[in-house]
């Protein structure tokens, strides 16, 4: 999936304009390289249909590569930045180092890391003030459990889930002191049965409240917080949709956050900043809806700490 | 930890998880005994997994029922098998590389198959699945009952499929047929047994096994079809043949142990925080790595493994 054929005469067009085209004015290509799959209910799926759709609106050839490994970043970057993409994004954190060593070389081109970490003249950032989101799920999830156990299951360590855990932490013991809290590391974003028997596993040890912030895994989790009928916590987009049983979720809503920045960059205003989405732009950032179950006091005490962080006044750590 | 193992409620669901985790290895292993005891490799059970539990997903989507799901995935596996082993007999392909092959194959063409069958909602649609089964009087029992005898069907087929495996291999005629056709098959030729027909079934039935677990995965675990699902399940399988010295109950055995590890990484973060979580998820395979070199110094594999047969040669 490296070669995009459907674009690809569409990369040769922008080939041949690539040297008109400079830092300032706006973007006519952008190509996004992905670590997963574009149907995977989650990140990357986020991540292709921001640039899609950015692409449409804003008028831009777009283009993807999907399943890239680790070592094959560093080439599929340089490949569209070769094919003369104006703007080419590395979704994930782990893109960083690769995109610092292919932004060197192509100085014209400009860059974007998606959840990076440190910027140049051509290498721009975009996240989230995770710790906002973490802090509310873990205050409602420790408004709402009654044993006292809640639960979390993350893929990998990295800045995102980091912070997510720890301020999910924080939350649930500003809600309800003692909250017991069991964190799971599956290491696999997409094995959706251990996904699942890590769920079974955290509700067996007493979790009523389990946050799965997986890729494709997370609807093995969620199968099991419905078998087991306990409270889950959605990630990404408004989850109660799709699972009743879901108390609130954190959306962090990649393609909105992508939209803002492509937006930018198709008026050629995009710089090597870093673009951080917070609850108070709710287009990249947001709560979903309540559980029913959540009581009106609790739901108010909840859209005032939205209120205070909006305003600045509650920041919770890490940022 | 130890706690853990005095409360039967822990111990029926620490033994539950562990029965989940190990079945679909368990069948691919089984699956790739036969393929290896008949003399060829089977690298690609990982790809034949994900084939069965694409056909289960897409049989049981289409048609609102589960034992369509099942006979489609065993079906896929089938198919995968015998590529394989056309690949590997008739066109002598280096086995190790064809089963590389299958296995990219398969998790395109699964990756490509569910996004036309499932569409827009690829990895979310639901499908029906097998109901457990439990055996009266003996589900009732402490701790072992709800564990062993309140399972899925596939799992007493698992049990089945392994116990006659077994007498069949090592009790009947047919069985030594196929095991003297991976020690020598040329001595197997010359004593007019069937070497390529022998070959060519037993690999499609390594992959309608291997198949039957990601039948597991998708009708019995998590009711859908996501992308690379079967996660390495397959080459876990191929340790647990090794482990299991080529014998059906050995590698189900070796199977088993690999899912209790699985079972107990994922228990024992939470009582060890502070030990970096890396540590647990490689118990698995340092469990196996530990099991290869240690328990199984003198295993011997057939003979004529990986060797490709040609009557016309000397």
């Amino acid at each position: 999936m490296q070669l995009n054929r459907r674009l690809l005469p569409g990369a040769f067009a922008a080939l041949f304009l690539w040297t008109g085209v400079a830092l300032g004015s706006g973007i006519e290509s952008a190509a996004i390289v992905m670590p997963g799959s574009i149907s995977d209910n989650g990140w990357n799926q986020a991540g292709h249909d921001g640039l899609t759709k950015a692409g449409e609106e804003f008028g831009f050839e777009t283009a993807y590569s999907e399943n890239i490994e680790q070592p094959e970043h560093v080439e599929a970057l340089s490949d569209y930045a070769r094919r003369g993409y104006d703007l080419v994004i590395g979704h994930g954190g782990e893109f960083q180092d690769a995109v610092k060593r292919v932004a060197k070389r192509f100085p014209d081109t400009m860059f974007m890391v998606n959840n990076g970490l440190g910027t140049e003249r051509n290498i721009a950032n975009a996240d989230f003030y995770f710790s906002q989101l973490g802090y509310l799920m873990g205050y409602t999830a420790g408004k709402m459990t009654k044993s006292g156990t809640v639960g979390i299951i993350a893929a990998q360590k990295f800045k995102f889930t980091n912070d997510t855990v720890a301020s999910y932490k924080a939350g649930a013991e500003a809600a309800r002191a003692g909250t017991r809290m069991l964190v799971t590391w599956t290491g696999d974003w997409d094995d959706v049965s251990k996904g699942k028997e890590a769920a079974l596993n955290q509700i067996s040890q007493g979790a009523d409240v389990v946050w799965p912030t997986m890729d494709s895994a997370t609807l093995g989790s969620m199968q099991a917080v419905q078998e087991k009928g306990v409270y889950g916590i959605g990630i990404y987009r408004d989850a109660i949709k799709e699972w009743p049983e879901i108390l609130q979720s954190a959306i962090l809503d990649v393609r909105g956050n992508m939209r803002a920045y492509l937006k930018l960059a198709a008026e050629g205003k995009l710089e090597g900043k870093s673009y951080k989405g917070d609850l108070s732009n709710p287009e990249a950032m947001r709560i979903g809806s309540y559980h029913p179950d959540i009581p009106a006091d609790v739901v108010a005490e909840i859209n005032s700490l939205v209120e205070q962080m909006k305003a600045g006044s509650l920041r919770p750590l890490p940022y | 930890m130890i706690e853990q193992f005095a409360d039967p409620q822990h111990l029926a669901e620490i033994l539950a998880s562990t029965i989940r985790i190990a079945t679909p290895v368990a069948f691919a292993a089984l699956g790739g005994v036969l393929s290896e005891r008949s003399g060829v490799y089977n690298i690609g059970l990982e790809g034949m997994i994900l084939a069965g539990a694409f056909g289960a997903a897409a049989g049981s989507y289409a048609a609102g029922s589960p034992a369509v799901g099942l006979l489609m995935g065993v079906l896929c596996g089938l198919v995968a098998g015998a590529l394989l082993a056309l690949l590997a007999i008739r066109f002598r392909v280096n086995q190790l590389v064809a089963g590389i092959a299958i296995n990219l194959l398969l998790a395109g063409l699964t990756a490509f198959g569910s996004r036309l069958v499932f569409g827009e909602r690829a990895g979310g649609a639901r499908v029906e699945g097998l109901a457990p089964a439990e055996i009266p009087l003996l589900s009732d029992l402490p701790i072992v009952g709800p564990a062993f005898f309140a399972q899925d069907p596939l799992v007493y087929l698992l049990v089945a499929l392994t116990i006659s495996g077994w007498w069949w291999l090592f009790r009947t005629g047919s069985g030594l047929d196929l095991r003297a056709t991976g020690e020598n098959p040329r001595a197997a030729d010359t004593a007019g047994i069937a070497v390529f027909r022998t070959r060519y079934l037993a690999v499609m039935i390594s992959g309608a096994l291997a198949a039957a677990g990601g039948c597991h995965l998708v009708l019995s675990q998590v009711y859908l079809f996501s992308e690379g699902m079967s996660a390495g399940k397959g080459f876990i399988a191929l340790a647990a043949i090794i482990l299991g010295r080529w014998s059906p109950v050995g590698a189900i055995l070796a199977a088993l142990l690999f899912g209790f590890c699985d079972t107990m990484q994922l228990r024992l973060q939470f009582a060890n925080p502070d030990v970096p979580y890396q540590v647990f998820l490689i118990i698995p395979y340092a469990a196996a790595l530990i099991a290869l070199v240690g328990l199984v110094g003198k295993s011997r594999p057939p003979a004529s493994i990986g060797l490709s047969y040609d009557r016309e040669t000397r």
